[in-house]
């Protein structure tokens, strides 16, 4: 979590020192008097290092994939809280088979 | 009955029960709310990138296009490409939310091309 945030932070550096040598290297132009017809390699190959690092943050640090099928061994419920008063078993829950033969965790 | 407690909420779509397709929409809302804040920062950084390249008019878009489709690649690549025992559909990673990242593209684009090239 925080290397995917730190590896964001430098993607974004890169990013914006991209983004200062395009500045410059327009500024030398505007001397030479030539025309604008695509940014230098070198800045080009910073925006693609940059821009793959901060997608690799981008998926790492928003967080996990939680899985959604009820049976998988992160979504079982094996004690109930302490709290019994306000909990009911007549509900929908009913209708589905039981799982009888899983073991206790 | 023995394994479901109230916070976590079933779904029922079809008649016979035994074949249910039910998921636990928590997780799956958590997940949406993960593929949302992805999809949001990539399309800032695809702005930023389209800016800095000097893109303009259809090349930008098509870059908006080229990036919203690498980030699905990543997301579907993050769930390890079993995407249902995250998702419901693949429509979810693949399509979803495509087009609510281009406000926030098109602001960091031009407020990119305006830093580097006008000013």
């Amino acid at each position: 979590m925080k290397l995917g945030f730190f590896v964001g932070v430098l993607g974004v550096l890169l990013l914006s020192h991209a983004a200062y040598s395009t500045i410059q290297y327009r500024a030398l132009l505007k001397i030479t008097e030539d025309e604008f017809t695509g940014a230098p390699i070198h800045v080009i190959g910073e925006l693609i290092l940059g821009l793959v690092l901060c997608l690799w943050a981008g998926l790492t640090v928003p967080g996990k994939f939680l899985s959604i099928l009820p049976d998988s061994d992160e979504n079982r419920v094996v004690s109930l809280s302490s709290n019994m008063d306000f909990m009911i078993f007549n509900h929908r829950g009913r209708a589905f088979p039981a799982a009888i033969d899983l073991k206790l965790k | 009955m023995a394994g479901h407690d109230d916070s976590s909420v079933s779904e029922k779509k079809s008649n016979d029960i035994s074949d249910l397709p039910t998921f636990n929409v928590e997780n799956m809302q958590s997940n949406m709310k993960v593929i949302y804040y992805s999809r949001t920062f990539m399309s800032i950084i695809g702005g930023v990138i389209a800016g800095v390249l000097g893109f303009t008019s259809l090349m930008g878009f098509i870059f908006y296009f080229l990036v919203m489709a690498i980030t699905s690649v990543g997301l579907a690549a993050k769930a390890g490409f079993s995407v249902h025992s995250y998702f419901d559909s693949w429509n979810r990673i693949i399509l979803d939310g495509f087009l609510g990242g281009l406000m926030s593209f098109v602001l960091f684009w031009t407020f990119a091309y305006d830093m580097v090239h006008i000013f």
